[in-house]
């Protein structure tokens, strides 16, 4: 044992002055550690990539559960029955006949209105203008609020459903049998007296510009191209609300979209919760989305050993995607997704269309169960989780099982930033002994020698990329670009890649005293992504991954060379990864939409951090050497 | 004419009290003929004479209804076995009955059927919402309160009270949490049984606590005569018996509900002992083990009865005084041998010197008059009067200090 100790020392304390010992223990590492690093570089990136990879895996994650003590989901009788099922079909012939009498939004409005007061609840209507760039957006809104009996109405919980369903993304499909749903409910809820909050149905018009309104008019935000009637009724702070969304004739399953705009999620306590009853009080099985599970064989090579495997990897990276497709664009997968700005806790309740056979019954007794569980709240929802990725109903990764795969990434970026800065200071200078000369080839000495970084006119390079970001920008939201797409475009897309030949133009410089352009804009750029991408994960983790995946790779590999083709050629290719999006016309409208109608940040996002990234590391091929 | 009339009263009164006093011997010997008519002490082997109880519930919030439902539940059970409401303190945070999510408004049930409002039209609580706090729980034990505080308010025992103290929260190892706010630890608890037990507070305290790893909270006591037990042991969680579906939470606990049961079929001439409560623990029924700790009990269990804690059925004491009344720290000598036949054989417990000086052995007497005519009676109008004068002797003590009351002073010239 005292040997074992007596050697343990002997490699951990050595003889000598243990303050140099320390300095020299130090100096080996780093020396170590510098000459691996491209090794290291490389296994960061090969982790954070497999990493990303493995999210949908079966393996990873972990069941849901109900964190919140007070919410009690699923532990009520439920009332709702088939006498009002019959009212939800009475209304819904109205609805129908409002649909096929062709009416407007205030004529709709109205008679919504006139319903709710019918039932003795306080009603009103709120019409709204958004001007845009691509012209105006009208409607009216119907809302009424039911007072709480036994309390003072601070708090509220809404119940809403937009005029139009959320199916195909808002393209039409009315969402009748919805506010049918909300109808009912208005006179099924008003006869009970345990509501501790007001609840509040809102039949928004259109499909998320209605509630957009509805919103900032009931949190008195303003909005510069919003012109909104104020609410004439009003309640307490809403803490819960549920979007109900049933566009078909019948349900097979409810399913929850819950991404809002901008990358906010709901409190996981409410989907577990609506789960929980929708699963043991409704019957009705619940979905992420509308993804069914999937029962498709696979190819008989395959050991059916995997199968189960396979099979639950390909159901979960749909949905996975599917996530990242609404959280990495800031797009809300529904109406619910306007609340979470606010800090209400909210999503849709999608019945997804089938030929049944689920309908009223089902949706209102879930609906009743779930308003007493969230009427059991004594505090905004905070227990559970507001950082998660629902990879199936009833499983989840938490925050620290995903984030890092995306950090890694941005880390291995930014060593090669750094590697970049500190190898630009130094040149080797092959030096030639001329006594020597006629000897042989052999004795040469080389000597490493400082050079100067300045690194005033390369900032100038990344803020001019920045700056032309925010003009194209301000371009596209301009109503000629939306009138003229298909031309603009294309000129846009010229206009920017021209700018930046410029940069051909560019003096060389002596390599021996100042270090080229190219190499510190390259370090720059590497560490100024890097940067961007750690910050975003925790803000929107999909956009950071996606970031992740489109600069980590890209922004590494640039590099100066001598021929002008190639230069050419890389820029263009850098080029077409950083503006290629200006030529997808559907997607760049909407995010011009979302961004001008509901706030979302991910067009000038796009234009201001993303294009001016990878525009920088075509530059970093473009400048001469 | 009004003075010869005031004479004549004052005449009556003096021959009446010289009457009192001369026959003082004959009256304890009518009056103990009487109680032991029936039998005497009927086989109880305790000596207490009067019963307290104090009842917490440390949760508050809709969905801890079950712990309110616990308290409420012993609440009613120690009521229907005779402790008045003066003898009672809940704390109880009281945010159900009228909470506006409460399908029935003004009610508290137990169970899922609902057949039993243990609200009722009559309920006392003594410290309601907020109050219901770790000092306020400790100030009650211990009797250190401000001079403001009601009568109704405060634990007024003395050293011939039997004590039922029952809790009922959320817990964990060795510590209660008090509305989510702040908790008790074990320590604080066997501290103020230790204080009381100093300052003559309590005669033997029953102590009972329902939460999760309930057992670990009376762990710490060392004051003697104390029984206690639990609902579950360390690492063990405590769990709610059943829900019902139109309230639309857990409306007991299980350990509670177990205990309620059996108590349901008590009444206040029953015989069954603690032995036998503690028999009907099944940890399979309540889902976790429940403990009894009772080294620091002199009697065996199966003498205790319920009744002895849980209901105002007390002793009576006929015969010379008690040699340990509250006021023996004025005169420290050594007891005499001729005490009180009924219980000088059970009751040396206390280890103190016992002694009472001669002019307060008159009060002594009538101390023990009061309570035996308290027990005799079990009625309201004795059991105030008798608590009066315990709880003034009680709450007198400071640190171990003897302030003379005047009110007993005057009792006894």
């Amino acid at each position: 044992m005292d040997r074992i100790r007596a050697r343990l020392r002997a490699i951990l304390r050595p003889p000598g002055d243990p303050n140099l010992n320390r300095v020299q223990r130090r100096r080996a590492i780093i020396s170590a550690l510098t000459r691996r690093l491209h090794l290291i570089k490389f296994i960061l990136f090969l982790v954070g990539y497999l990493w990303m990879a493995a999210i949908p895996s079966p393996r990873l994650g972990r069941g849901t559960y109900i964190d919140e003590n007070a919410l009690q989901p699923g532990q009520v009788n439920t009332y709702w029955n088939w006498g009002d099922v019959a009212n939800a079909d009475r209304y819904l012939g109205q609805l129908e006949g409002l649909r096929d009498a062709n009416s407007t939004s205030e004529q709709r409005a109205k008679i919504l209105m006139n319903e709710f007061i019918k039932l003795g609840m306080s009603a009103s209507t709120q019409g709204y203008v958004f001007t845009s760039s691509t012209g105006k957006v009208k409607g009216t809104n119907a809302y009424a609020v039911l007072s709480s009996p036994r309390t003072s109405g601070t708090e509220a919980m809404v119940i809403s459903a937009s005029w139009i369903s959320r199916a195909g993304e808002g393209d039409g499909t009315l969402n009748l049998r919805g506010i049918a749903t909300v109808l009912t409910l208005a006179n099924f809820l008003k006869s009970y007296s345990l509501w501790a909050k007001d609840i509040i149905f809102v039949v928004s018009d259109n499909y998320v510009d209605g509630m957009q309104a509805w919103l900032n008019a009931y949190h008195g935000s303003t909005q510069s191209n919003l012109q909104a009637d104020d609410l004439e009724l009003t309640s307490g702070v809403i803490w819960t609300a549920l979007n109900i969304d049933y566009p078909g004739h019948s349900f097979s399953h409810l399913g929850i979209f819950h991404e809002g705009i901008n990358g906010r999620l709901p409190n996981q306590d409410l989907l577990n919760s609506f789960h929980h009853i929708s699963k043991w009080t409704g019957g009705v099985p619940v979905l992420v989305y509308d993804h069914l599970e999937p029962q498709n064989d696979l190819p008989s090579w395959i050991p059916s050993a995997y199968h189960e495997e396979i099979r639950g990897y390909s159901y979960r990276s749909k949905n996975v995607l599917r996530h990242i497709g609404y959280q990495a664009r800031g797009r809300g997968s529904g109406v619910h997704g306007l609340f979470h700005q606010f800090r209400i806790d909210a999503f849709t309740m999608f019945g997804v269309p089938a030929a049944g056979p689920h309908g009223f019954h089902a949706i209102g007794r879930i609906i009743e169960s779930t308003l007493r569980t969230t009427n059991n709240l004594l505090e905004r929802l905070h227990a559970s989780f507001f950082f998660y990725i629902l990879t199936a109903p009833e499983r989840f990764l938490k925050i620290g099982s995903f984030l890092p795969s995306a950090v890694l990434i941005s880390v291995a970026m930014m060593f090669g930033g750094l590697r970049v800065w500190s190898d630009s200071a130094w040149i080797l200078d092959i030096f030639v002994h001329p006594e020597k000369t006629e000897a042989d080839t052999g004795p040469t000495s080389n000597k490493w020698i400082q050079r100067s970084r300045p690194v005033i006119p390369v900032l100038g390079i990344v803020l001019s990329t920045h700056i032309l970001g925010g003009v194209l920008f301000s371009v596209l939201t301009t109503s000629w670009f939306s009138n003229n797409q298909t031309v603009a475009s294309v000129v846009l897309f010229l206009a920017v890649f021209v700018t930046q030949l410029s940069a051909l133009l560019a003096p060389s410089q002596d390599e021996k005293t100042t270090a080229p352009a190219s190499q510190l804009l390259k370090a720059l750029n590497l560490c100024f992504a890097s940067t961007v991408i750690s910050i975003t994960t925790v803000v929107n983790f999909s956009l950071a991954m996606s970031l992740a995946i489109l600069l980590g790779i890209p922004l590494s590999i640039s590099s100066p060379s001598r021929s002008l083709p190639l230069r050419l050629g890389s820029f263009a290719l850098y080029s077409g990864l950083g503006l290629g999006w200006i030529f997808a016309r559907e997607e760049l409208q909407k995010a011009i939409w979302d961004w001008e109608i509901l706030g979302v940040w991910f067009a000038p996002f796009v234009c201001v951090v993303y294009l001016p990234l990878v525009l920088q590391a075509g530059l970093v091929c473009l400048l001469p050497v | 004419m009004l003075a010869s009339f005031a004479h004549l009263l004052l005449l009556l009164l003096s021959s009446w009290s010289w009457g009192i006093l001369a026959t003082t011997p004959s009256h304890e010997q009518i009056v103990g003929d009487f109680f032991s008519k029936n039998g005497s002490t009927g086989g109880t082997t305790s000596d207490h004479t009067n019963n307290w109880a104090v009842l917490v519930c440390a949760s508050r919030y809709w969905f801890n209804y079950r712990h309110m439902a616990n308290a409420l539940g012993m609440y009613r059970t120690v009521k229907r076995l005779g402790i008045p409401d003066s003898n009672i303190i809940l704390m109880l945070a009281d945010d159900v009955a009228c909470n506006s999510r409460n399908k029935f408004p003004g009610s508290v049930y137990a169970n899922p059927g609902r057949d039993l409002d243990l609200y009722g039209d009559n309920i006392e609580v003594d410290y309601r919402g907020y109050e219901v706090t770790v000092e306020n729980f400790i100030r009650v034990l211990t009797g250190r309160m401000e001079p403001s505080v009601p009568r109704s308010k405060r634990l007024l025992t003395d050293a011939r009270s039997n004590i039922f103290v029952y809790m009922t929260g959320h817990g964990g190892n060795e510590f209660l949490k008090f509305q989510d706010n702040e908790e008790i630890s074990a320590f604080d608890i066997a501290d103020a049984f230790e204080q009381m037990w100093q300052k003559k507070r309590y005669n033997e305290i029953f102590f009972m606590i329902d939460t999760c790893q309930a057992n670990t909270m009376y762990s710490k006591f060392y004051s003697p005569n104390i029984l206690a037990t639990g609902s579950s042991k360390i690492d063990q969680n405590s769990y709610s018996y059943e829900n019902d579906n139109d309230i639309g939470v857990s409306v007991i606990d299980r350990y509670t509900h177990y205990v309620l049961e059996f108590m349901e079929g008590i009444n206040k001439t029953s015989h069954e002992t603690v032995r036998d409560l503690f028999d009907i623990y099944d940890p399979a029924k309540i889902h976790s083990e429940p403990g009894v700790r009772s080294d620091l009990f002199t009697r065996p269990l199966d003498t205790v009865r319920i009744t002895d804690f849980l209901g105002g059925v007390a002793q009576v004491e006929v015969g010379a005084p008690r040699t340990d009344a509250p006021l023996d720290l004025l005169e420290p000598e050594p007891a005499p041998q001729s005490q009180s036949q009924s219980q000088s054989q059970s009751t040396p417990k206390r280890s103190r010197p016992a002694t009472a000086p001669a002019h307060i052995r008159t009060k002594g007497v009538r101390g023990q008059l009061g309570r035996a005519g308290r027990a005799g009676a079990r009625g309201a109008a004795c059991s105030c009067l008798a608590r009066s004068w315990a709880g003034r002797g009680g709450s007198r003590f400071c640190f171990g200090r003897l302030f003379i009351n005047p009110y007993i002073e005057l009792s006894v010239r």
